[in-house]
């Protein structure tokens, strides 16, 4: 339905997007994710048209949206990473001006204003100015503006940045019914590793301008699956200790982890007894100690040598 | 593109502040500086000889409030002596049967204008008299007033404003024009920064999502600015017109018509400036500095016949102020009609034309 072809685009003489082919198929929802700067927002950019790429394309049904920009225009709903409302006019009046410029009017208007302050759940406070609204509320109107139209593909730029929990919640809950249950298709991004696990279908990994890996969640921690993660836990830290470890011959990764150390060690290597000794050499005392199946989180470092959030 | 030219209304429903500041500045310049060299008479306090009768006191009072530019009154003699000498007055006048007495401060250009006001009274009065007791008839003085009022023959002087003579200038209009359309300059070019405003916010993104045209979402926020830059100018000279009474001739549709003009090339002008920066800030920076500049070499401040460089003569060549100014005057005090400034407005146009042209396509291209 949707496909990007070696989208490129370059300021000047930074590459933000390097050759990013990515694809959709209708009522999936798909998940960008990447740290900040790496591309994803300009990407989207290019996606919705509004921005044109220095190279390459994006195809709607087989056609050039850069050729031809309405053939995604009326079908496509933005939800922008910074809100993007009339803040000294009230949410009723903010979603009335856009319904407007759809072509929505009357009763029609009404009842699809309606509908969308049902879903974004703020009916009740429809008539205050937004400039009154809590960053969350915000976040609801923003999102409920794209969905006036009806559109069948809905992209949502880190929707959720700087909310609370109970937000935050409640939009992850959102998307989730919009694309299973009307069946929309959503292209998600985030530097949140939680919200794409919970929401998305398929997964792509975006650094640097490119991107660095893809698949369904299970398929991107299984290009760990030859390593299990050790999380062992210390009362305190203990800097000699990690070199220690680092210097044993099948470690392949040690980290820092809160009061703790996180080794990355080849499947079944038997590693455990060494890690006690060790701790026992430094007078380290263990608090506890966990194997874990690789997350995306682990696999984001794997691929690229760096924590997805610092 | 209904929908953008009615948001732009709601909003400004809801901070309605700065437009309105706009529009009572330009009426309280006006109201100070248009009044400031008419009406305010300088009073002159005025003492009588013993020798006159209240009955005679009154009608040499009247006599010399005749005279524009100063207002006499009554008083005593000792009073008046204290009042000069304190200075709290810079002169009095005594009256006597057949003179008069200045007591004076200081010389003074006044002083000499004050002289001459009361000297051409005494005269006159002298005269009159003199013929009065020749002809020794009663009703004789009402004739001469009667007479007077309804001339045979007046002179009257009049001449085609140049740029090198002050004849026809008319401080009242001058600041009425000058500083309405100064002010409104501002009122058009903040109204029209709002389209750079929603770039930055993003709603733009959403409205060119939207299946309304570029072209509609132009003319949504250039009919709003013009809309709204036309009700500044208007209702101010509306207000001038009605509630202080100032004449701008017979032709105030002609007048309108002009006002549509300007305000349309500063719409486009405005237009020109946003697709020149970079930035709101850099707008914010840069719109004072534009106004003001035309608003004193295109002759809003003072008038253009007071300025003589050659230079800023020519640059007030290529600015819509000059010409708007131009049109009005001769509309307002020389009584002209629309056909009698076709020229300056069409060059108003022209310049709001090019300027259109220009701004549109640079705006366009930092996108
Ligand atoms: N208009 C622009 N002009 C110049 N550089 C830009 C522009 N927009 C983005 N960039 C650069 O392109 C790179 C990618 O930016 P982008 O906004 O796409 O990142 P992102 O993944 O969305 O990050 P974030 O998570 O912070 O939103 C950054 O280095 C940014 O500085
Ligand atoms: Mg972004």
């Amino acid at each position: 339905m949707l496909e990007t072809v070696d989208l490129k685009k370059v300021f000047k003489n930074n590459v933000a997007v390097n050759d990013a082919n990515l694809y959709l198929d209708q009522g999936e929802s798909v998940g960008l994710l990447g740290p900040n700067g790496a591309g994803k927002s300009t990407t989207i950019s290019m996606i919705s048209s509004l921005l044109v790429p220095t190279s390459g394309d994006v195809k709607w049904h087989g056609k050039s949206v850069v050729k031809d920009p309405k053939t995604i225009r009326d079908v496509l709903g933005v939800v922008p990473q910074d809100i993007a409302l009339y803040e000294e006019l009230s949410a009723l009046e903010n979603l009335k001006f856009f319904g407007k410029i759809y072509g929505l009017k009357g009763k029609e208007l009404d009842t699809k204003i309606n509908e969308v302050l049902e879903i974004v759940g703020l009916e009740e406070r429809q008539k205050e100015l937004v400039k009154t609204y809590s960053g969350g509320m915000k976040r609801r109107i923003n999102i409920a503006v794209a969905l006036l139209h009806e559109p069948e593909f809905i992209i949502m730029d880190e929707p959720t940045v700087g909310i609370d929990p109970q937000s935050r919640n409640y939009i992850l809950e959102m998307v989730r019914q919009l694309n299973e249950e009307k069946g929309m298709t959503v292209l998600y991004t985030s530097h949140y590793m939680e919200e794409v696990e919970r929401l998305c279908d398929r997964i792509y990994i975006m650094d640097h301008g490119k991107i660095i890996a893809t698949g369904t969640k299970d398929e991107l921690t299984s290009i760990l699956s030859s390593e299990e993660t050790i999380l062992v836990e210390l009362d305190r830290s203990y800097p000699n200790l990690i070199q220690a470890l680092e210097s044993l011959d099948d470690v392949l990764q040690v980290t820092e982890h809160d009061k703790g150390i996180k080794l990355i060690v080849p499947k079944g290597c038997r590693l455990l007894g060494k890690v006690f000794q060790q701790a026992e050499k430094e007078e380290a005392q263990i608090v506890s100690i966990n194997v874990q199946v690789p997350t995306l989180e682990d696999v984001f470092l794997h691929l690229t040598g760096r924590k997805l959030r610092d | 593109m209904k929908a953008l030219f009615l948001l732009q209304w709601q909003r400004l429903k809801r901070e309605p502040l700065l437009i309105g500041s706009m529009i009572l500045m330009s009426i309280i310049f006006v109201l100070s500086m248009g009044s400031s060299s008419v009406g305010d008479a300088v009073s002159v306090p005025t003492s009588f000889d013993e020798s006159i009768n209240e009955e005679e006191r009154e009608s040499w009072l009247d006599r010399l409030n005749q005279a524009e530019g100063f207002s006499f009154f009554q008083t005593d003699e000792k009073k008046a002596r204290e009042d000069v000498a304190l200075g709290t007055v810079p002169f009095s006048l005594k009256v006597m049967e057949n003179d008069y007495q200045l007591l004076i401060l200081n010389e003074s250009a006044e002083l000499q204008m004050l002289d001459q006001v009361v000297r051409q009274t005494f005269i006159n009065e002298a005269r009159l008299t003199a013929v009065e007791e020749q002809v020794n008839q009663e009703s004789f003085r009402e004739e001469v007033d009667q007479y007077m009022s309804e001339p045979p023959l007046v002179v009257k002087n009049e001449t085609i404003g140049t740029e090198s003579d002050n004849v026809g200038y008319n401080n009242e209009l001058q600041v009425l024009f000058g500083m309405t359309l100064f002010f409104s300059m501002y009122t058009i070019i903040f109204s029209l920064s709002k389209i750079a405003e929603e770039k930055r916010s993003g709603t733009m993104n959403r409205i060119i999502l939207s299946p309304v045209r570029k072209w509609q979402v132009y003319l949504g926020y250039m009919g709003y600015s013009f809309v709204i830059g036309f009700v500044h100018i208007v209702s101010v000279f509306l207000l001038f017109k009605y509630v202080f009474d100032f004449d701008v001739g017979d032709h105030f549709g002609s007048l309108i018509v002009v006002v549509g003009c300007f305000v349309f090339s500063v719409v486009a002008l405005g237009m020109l400036m946003l697709g020149s920066v970079k930035t709101l800030e850099q707008l914010n920076a840069v719109v004072p500095i534009v106004t003001v500049s035309m608003a004193m070499i295109g002759g809003a401040y003072w008038p253009i016949e007071a300025v003589s460089n050659n230079i800023l003569l020519a640059i007030s060549k290529v600015v819509p102020v000059t010409y708007t100014m131009e049109a009005l005057k001769s509309i307002a005090i020389y009584n002209q009609n629309l056909s009698g400034v076709l020229e300056p407005i069409s060059i108003v146009l022209l310049i709001g034309v090019l300027c259109m042209g220009i701004g549109v396509n640079l705006f366009e291209r930092k996108a």
